[in-house]
């Protein structure tokens, strides 16, 4: 029992972050109950995983970050989730995040912004923010995020952790609020490559309950590797724009260089249509948003908002009321261009743009490559409130991140320096259901690259 | 292109949203970025050959049909307000507390 109020009291002074939804007292009093349940033979037995608040929980409520799921208890748990409880795992609580997923900064929740765990005036990234300042601030060694464009990885990198993003169909998606059916994923977070590698093989495999979950065997991690011989790695050039940050492609490139000395053949590649990802995916993520979040009506969850006449004044309180700025502007959009007379010009382009994105991968993997590295983020953490007012520029935090979630590719992101005591995240991107060589990869540079050192 | 306030009533009418009078002109300057921004694509020529991609299993796999448990922790009846013989209740059209 004591390991599970140490637990608790690690998650309970971390407080100040905002990064935990759930109240202390429900906190200490469900982890003990998990304790004494909790199988000894399990391969995570004993293991703290914090879990977004976007991902179903039995022992806890499940609200999205958003005012009109507030209190919503989940009748049924994640895949996810079922699975690690029976590899021993304890679930440490819902983490704030951004409403409905939405969001690179985890400013956009109904229950307050996330501090950044080094500099209370900056943001930990988004969506899954809260995870990843729990994990930054050392208080589980792994939790669960979530990823329609880089709501994992992002956050990552700000923070100073691991985070891996899967194929798209590796790990269940059933019990995972639905945002963008088409990109969403669950991820994972650790303080290190094999806390986030062994924390994704409990939760990957395959799922009845899902049919976009791909029929195949949990992920076999693979060993730690002596050297790089024999993997061809490419640096999209597109990734390392003029404009990129200095300190961010110093630290890049250090790491390229120990890839090198690792014995890493390091070849330049062109994605060539990269600048279109953001905009194609603020198409395709609001469109698909848009009918996800057409069940929050205020009849079948979440509270009401009153003083309606009829049914569909009911309907546009509750929504008008429920949900915050950015949801509401995303599903605006998402129904603009969804709607008649638009979505030839829009939707059926963006649909377009995305098969060709795809394709530039294959490409590339094609031609020999066998991993892309790109830096994860343009830039370190910004300032909390510096890009609220211009959603194009808070989009943009994105950029290097989305690519991976419109081709349904595995991604991680690892720290690999900092610039001014903050971090900075250098991602691998791999070959669809090839995360082992991905992890491989990653395992490599981890040891070498002095991920705490000013670049 | 330039979203008018009009045209966001219109939509947020589609969406079943309601749109205070505050929040309109924000809105309709910031969903006409939006839209400017990812205007961007259609400068790239259109091309009907390009198959749309979606990840996932090629085929759908089907479940055997058979009649399973609910797997639910707990029954309807103990988190829907009012559920008698089988049914939600709801508040009947115009009565809303």
């Amino acid at each position: 029992m004591s390991d599970a109020k140490a637990v608790a009291d690690r998650l309970v002074k971390a407080k100040r972050l905002n990064a935990l939804l759930t109240p202390p007292k429900d906190l200490r009093k469900s982890l003990v109950t998990q304790d004494a349940a909790a199988r000894p033979t399990g391969v995570l037995y004993g293991m703290p995983v914090a879990v977004k608040d976007n991902i179903c929980t039995l022992e806890f409520t499940t609200s999205c970050g958003s005012r009109i799921l507030e209190g919503y208890r989940s009748p049924y748990e994640a895949t996810a989730v079922a699975k690690l409880k029976a590899a021993g795992a304890l679930i440490a609580g819902k983490t704030n995040c951004d409403e409905f997923a939405m969001g690179s900064s985890t400013e956009h929740s109904a229950y307050g912004r996330v501090l950044h765990p080094l500099d209370k005036t900056r943001v930990p990234g988004g969506s899954s923010g809260g995870s990843a300042a729990l994990v930054g601030a050392g208080a589980v060694p792994a939790a669960l995020g979530s990823e329609t464009g880089g709501s994992v990885r992002q956050p990552a990198a700000f923070c100073g952790v691991v985070g891996i993003k899967p194929t798209y169909g590796r790990v269940s998606r059933y019990g995972l609020v639905a945002f963008g059916s088409s990109l969403d994923q669950i991820g994972v977070f650790g303080r290190s490559v094999h806390d986030a590698a062994r924390v994704l093989s409990v939760i990957s495999g395959r799922d009845p309950r899902d049919a976009t979950c791909e029929d195949r065997d949990p992920l076999r991690l693979p060993t730690v590797p002596e050297s790089l011989q024999g993997f061809v790695i490419g640096l999209p050039r597109e990734y390392f724009p003029p404009e990129l940050d200095p300190a961010v492609r110093r630290a890049c490139d250090r790491a390229i260089r120990m890839m090198k000395e690792l014995g890493a053949a390091v070849r330049d590649v062109s994605l060539p249509h990269t600048p279109y990802a953001v905009p194609t995916y603020y198409v395709i993520a609001p469109a698909e948003a848009s009918s996800n979040l057409a069940r929050y009506d205020g009849v079948r969850y979440g509270p009401r908002f009153n003083g309606a006449t009829d049914l569909r004044g009911l309907y546009r309180a509750t929504r008008g009321q429920g949900f915050g700025a950015e949801v509401r502007r995303r599903i605006l959009i998402g129904t603009y261009v969804l709607s008649a007379g638009y979505y030839d010009a829009y939707y059926r382009r963006a649909q377009q743009m995305r098969a060709l994105i795809a394709q530039d991968f294959r490409n590339v993997f094609d031609r020999g490559v066998d991993l892309l590295f790109t830096p994860t983020v343009p830039t370190p953490a910004f300032k909390a409130g510096e890009k609220l007012a211009d959603p194009i520029a808070m989009y943009m935090s994105d950029i290097f991140t989305v690519t991976a979630n419109l081709a349904g590719l595995p991604a991680i992101s690892l720290p690999i320096g900092r610039v001014k005591g903050l971090p900075i995240g250098g991602q691998l991107i791999g070959q669809a259901f090839l995360e082992d060589e991905m992890i491989e990869a990653a395992y490599a540079l981890e040891r070498v690259v002095p991920a705490t050192d000013e670049a | 292109m330039s979203v008018s306030r009009e045209e966001v009533l219109r939509i947020a009418q589609l969406a079943e949203l309601d749109v205070d009078d505050q929040t309109l002109p924000t809105l309709a300057d910031q969903m006409s970025r939006i839209l400017d921004y990812v205007a961007q694509l259609s400068a790239v020529p259109a091309n009907g050959t390009v198959k749309v991609f979606v990840p996932g299993p090629d085929a759908i796999r089907f479940r055997a049909d058979e009649v399973t448990p609910s797997g639910l922790a707990f029954g309807p009846d103990e988190f829907a307000p009012d559920f008698k013989e089988g049914f939600f209740v709801v508040p009947k059209l115009g009565q809303f507390e």
